[in-house]
């Protein structure tokens, strides 16, 4: 008994502690010095060593010193015999060899303490020890050293070891990076290793082949064709092989019509290969074909479907993957697999269950969207937010796919708005509903309705804000506003002082926008004054004196409106600085001495924001606002003030890189008879203050433009964006084009940032700007029709120019629409911007307005010919003659 | 590439934690997002059985093995397929050097020896080797006999 007792003890002692239990870096640094003992323990060594490894596992980081030290003291463990302790100092060293790059130790003084033990492991008559040597000297080496230890890895990518073949080759496909003239010049031993009867050798082998041939399409089409003939022995290297297949027939520019196409019978061979790996490969390779046809699909397609049905879920993953992808281009070839995808939607695994449910919401036909839904109204309450967000999405498109199901979908989302959910899951539904809202009319009453009883029961008061002001802009628009207030009014009296205070906004726009309502908001808007919140009652009476009132703040109804509800024409973060930078003086804050101009974001910012469309969190900038600003901006200034009026501005092109010491951007202004460029300049250094800023243009190559006014900024402290503006003269209707080049000039003066003040004397400096360019396009503004059939039809015949063009052969009819779209400015009408994948010919159509206020639809025909020739004819309707002609020019030109 | 090996005891603390290409700003991003990963799914699954999942353009393939669970990342070439192979010669080689689906306890006995065949498996975000038998002789020095 006494003795099971004890064994129990043992058990849970064990289970308990950890080798590494109150490991701490200081007390293994001091352990290491173990290493420096003239009589070698190994067995401690490689302990400590374990250890280190633990630390530097843990994401523990060693100083400059401490790196250096470890780094020496390794070393001296070459001396020792040990097997097990060499292994594990080969690791050590590769790991402890990035640290020390980071802590800048030379790579000359890395590679003199090591290059001659581990010159003397590469000629070692031990292969493994070979292998190890050459992985750590490629980690640690430069150009000089590699050049020296060339000859030996040469003759390893050839080593009958395979594990001495595949160390030069990995470590060749990474030293590609760094130095790849050396690297090119190993292709003839690459090559033959390729021919390995070793698996793994052919595969590191190909991937280095390719690499260093990559630029080379005649010697990639080579090594296809010679290895899909030939025998590839691992898994591995044939998914490269399907990989660099499908690159060469994306490159071959043959023609595939009427013919086969090439490598086509490889791929489909790869179907029945044994390795599912390579299965999933050659499929993905034959969906992504550039064109592919229905026949071509077909035996990927099934094969893929076998795989929704298989018991490993990566298999099921890798199989809806490649589906979903499939539906985008061709949803008619997935519709087949339906039955086996609607299975998986009750999948264990959430991310295949998300990818088939976002699968048949693509491939689904109009009928079977009530069956659909009801499926999904099953499986979303036990999937996290995550993957909810994602069906959300694809139901919105589904939506905007087949407005008419908009009852059923609107209602689905109505209903998933009132379960339990976090708030990027909430917001996402109640974007969606705001899209569905703005794109589908029928949609605006029930929507509403669904977000007013939302915010009855919303514990979110960011969403009831967005909802309450979102209610202000299109509640009274709609047939009966009245029934709308009952809500908004509700949460005057149930909300938070932030809520509330939205609510108030929103019925003061209700009373301000339909005049019957006004007397009973006011009822209400008079109970807002006792509210215990400051803010609620400041509203109120803002918005009962002003839109009761006497005259006596603003004159008229229209000024009332444009106070209350109009823009605010001040970028908010620009305003917010000048108040944090205000302080309280005897000089009242003026917000007219608040910078208009955002100050331009780092490139990497701008890509990363604005990917999905956004509803209520950034509503797109209504077009006329913007214009509006630009229009108040630029008749503020003497010099501008007699352009007239103000036709179109662009939007901003960037001058300089990002993160460069001067960011600048310009804005391109057009007037009838003038042009003004607006350059954005912000000054990203603290210890810089630039004075007396110009813009100097050079206009030599847009001879049509002359030069007439410039307006200099005076002063561009450190972060605070400003402008300065340049004005040119053109010829009056004509869209006159040009290239301007740009030099920044200006005077430097030193700041002292302690104390913020710059010194008095400057320096005269420059810095120049990339070319700006005035094009056909910029005499166009993007105004969409709402039917462009009827509108074609009122334009009629009288100024229509027809003419066809060749545009010589293109390798794709979508770039080549987009490219024409692009040209002319105008903006696309009826989703016609987007080529059907493999479509031998398209119609486009195009509206806008033209400089002098002058309506423009355009019909674009595209054909495209067994030579890849395409043909356009294009059809011009408008308003005048001369115009209908100038957009034949643009084209012809 | 084959952006991170990741391998965490039951309670989510990582035990062996290797990234490659991944800058250091952003890998406890994505330690914290793997445990997670990990926590919300990983209960009640046998041994070795492979879970999926993707995040952005990324691909994850994670599984159990005993008291630790281990994770792969990778994106490109590195696919769920290519992924749930490499996570196959992970699993097999520690099962190798521990005798059997590990305890807490006896990975962390058999940490240096386990580091070593990682370091085999995986270079520098490329798949080098991936028979078991071969990483168990090479750990050691020793040749590979196959050839």
């Amino acid at each position: 008994m006494a003795q099971f007792v004890k064994k129990d003890d043992d058990r849970d002692e064990e289970a308990e502690y950890s080798p590494f239990l109150g490991i701490e870096k200081g007390a293994v640094l001091q352990e290491a010095r173990v290493f420096n003992d003239p009589q070698l323990d190994s067995r401690r060594c490689s302990q400590v060593i374990t250890k280190l490894l633990y630390l530097l596992n843990q994401g523990e980081t060693f100083t400059k010193v401490e790196a250096t030290e470890v780094f020496f003291s390794v070393t001296k463990l070459f001396q020792s015999k040990d097997i097990g302790l060499r292994r594990m100092v080969y690791l050590i060293i590769k790991e402890l060899s990035p640290s020390s790059d980071e802590l800048h130790i030379p790579v000359h003084k890395k590679v003199i303490i090591v290059t001659s033990s581990l010159m003397k492991d590469m000629n070692s008559k031990t292969d493994v020890y070979r292998a190890n040597a050459i992985r750590v000297l490629c980690r640690i080496t430069d150009g000089t050293l590699l050049t020296q230890i060339e000859r030996y890895l040469k003759q390893a990518i050839v080593d009958k070891n395979p594990v001495v073949a595949s160390a030069a080759l990995v470590s060749g496909i990474h030293l590609l990076q760094t130095n790849p003239e050396i690297v090119k010049r190993w292709s003839n031993e690459v090559q033959e290793a390729v021919q390995s009867r070793a698996a793994l050798v052919q595969f590191h082998a190909l991937a280095l082949l390719h690499q260093i041939r990559q630029n080379d399409r005649l010697a990639v089409s080579k090594l296809v064709t010679s290895l899909t003939r030939g025998t590839v022995r691992s898994p591995l290297a044939q998914c490269l092989l399907i990989r660099y297949t499908s690159q060469v027939i994306r490159e071959s520019s043959m023609n595939i019509q009427g013919g086969e196409r090439p490598f086509y019978d490889f791929l489909e061979g790869c179907l029945r290969h044994k390795a599912e790996m390579v299965i999933f490969e050659a499929a993905r390779a034959i969906t992504e074909l550039n064109g592919v046809t229905s026949r071509e699909l077909t035996p990927a397609i099934t094969v893929l479907q076998l795989f929704l049905s298989s018991s490993k879920p990566v298999l099921r993953f890798a199989a809806v993957r490649t589906l979903n992808k499939v539906a985008m281009s061709h949803p008619m070839a997935v519709t087949n697999c339906n039955i086996d995808m609607e299975s998986l939607i009750s999948d264990q695994n959430r991310s295949i269950a998300t990818l088939a449910i976002t699968t048949l919401l693509k491939t689904g036909n109009e009928s079977g969207v009530d069956r659909l839904m009801k499926q999904i109204t099953n499986f979303i309450s036990d999937i996290n937010d995550e993957f909810k967000i994602v069906v959300v999405d694809a139901i919105r498109s589904l939506c905007l796919k087949f407005p008419l199901k908009y009852r059923t979908l609107m209602n689905f989302l109505s209903n998933i708005l009132r379960e339990e959910g976090g708030f990027e899951y909430k917001k996402a539904i109640v974007d969606s509903i705001v899209i569905l809202i703005r794109d589908i009319p029928d949609a605006k009453e029930s929507g509403l309705f669904h977000l007013c009883e939302f915010i009855e029961d919303c514990e979110f008061t960011y969403l009831s804000t967005q909802i309450l002001h979102f209610l202000g802009v299109e509640g009274p628009k709609t047939a009966d506003p009245s029934k709308y207030i009952r809500y908004i009014y509700n949460r005057v009296i149930l909300e938070n002082a932030t809520v509330r205070a939205s609510a108030v906004s929103t019925l003061a726009k209700f009373g301000a926008m339909v005049d019957s309502l006004k007397p009973r908001i006011f009822v209400l808007l008079r109970r807002c004054l006792y509210d215990n919140d400051d803010e609620v009652r400041d509203r109120a009476t803002l918005y009962l004196n002003t839109l009761g009132g006497d005259g006596s703040v603003v004159e008229t109804d229209k000024e009332v409106k444009e106070f209350l509800f109009g823009s605010l024409d001040i970028p908010l973060v620009n305003l917010e600085t000048s108040l944090k930078n205000y302080e309280p003086s005897e000089e009242a804050f003026d917000i007219s001495h608040v910078p208009r101009e955002v100050k331009s974001q780092p490139l990497l910012e701008k890509k990363s924001t604005g990917k999905k469309p956004t509803a209520l969190g950034a509503p797109p900038p209504a077009p006329t606002s913007t214009a509006d600003t630009y229009e108040k901006l630029l008749s503020s200034i003497p010099e501008f003030s007699t352009f007239g009026p103000l036709f179109k501005s662009s939007a901003p092109v960037e001058l300089t890189e990002a993160e460069t010491e001067y960011a600048v951007n310009v804005i391109k202004h057009i007037f009838n008879n003038h042009i003004v460029f607006q350059y954005n300049c912000t000054n990203t250094i603290p210890e810089q203050l630039l004075e007396n800023v110009v813009v100097v243009v050079d206009a030599s190559e847009a001879e049509d433009f002359a030069e007439v006014a410039t307006k200099p900024l005076k002063s561009l402290p450190y972060d605070t964006p400003a402008q300065t503006f340049i004005a040119f003269e053109k010829p009056q209707g004509v869209p006159a084009v040009g290239r301007f080049s740009n030099v920044l000039k200006f005077l430097v003066k030193e700041v002292d940032p302690s104390t913020g003040e710059a010194e008095e004397d400057g320096v005269e400096d420059e810095y120049q700007l990339e070319d700006l360019e005035i094009v056909a396009a910029d005499y166009m503004v993007k105004v969409g029709v709402s039917n462009f059939r009827n509108a074609w039809e009122a334009l009629g015949t009288d100024f229509e120019r027809v003419d066809e063009y060749g545009l010589g052969p293109r390798e794709s009819l979508n770039d080549t629409v987009n490219s024409v779209i692009a040209l002319l400015g105008m903006q696309p009408c009826e989703g016609t911007e987007v080529v059907a994948g493999n479509s031998r010919s398209h119609t486009c159509l195009l509206s806008g307005v033209y400089i002098g206020n002058v309506k423009v639809l355009v019909r674009l025909s595209f054909g495209v010919d067994s030579s890849k020739e395409v043909a356009m004819k294009l059809a011009v309707r408008s308003e005048d003659e001369s115009v209908s002609d100038a957009i034949h020019d643009i084209v012809a030109n | 590439m084959l952006l991170a090996v990741l391998i965490a005891n039951s309670e989510g603390n990582i035990l062996v934690e290797r990234f490659n290409g991944v800058p250091g700003e952003e890998r406890l991003h994505w330690r914290s997002f793997l445990v997670k990963l990990g926590a919300d799914n990983l209960q009640g699954v046998k041994n070795e059985e492979l879970l999926v999942a993707c995040h952005k353009s990324v691909y994850i393939v994670y599984t159990v093995l005993g008291h630790v669970s281990i994770y792969l990342v990778g994106k490109d070439e590195y696919d769920e397929l290519a992924l749930s192979e490499a996570i196959f010669v992970v699993t097999s080689a520690i099962k190798d050097v521990c005798g059997k689906p590990p305890t807490e306890r006896l990975f962390l006995d058999k940490y240096g020896r386990i580091c070593l065949c990682i370091d085999e498996i995986v270079w520098k975000g490329l798949l080098e080797n991936t028979d078991k038998d071969r990483i168990k002789r090479l750990i050691r020095l020793k040749p590979p006999t196959e050839f």
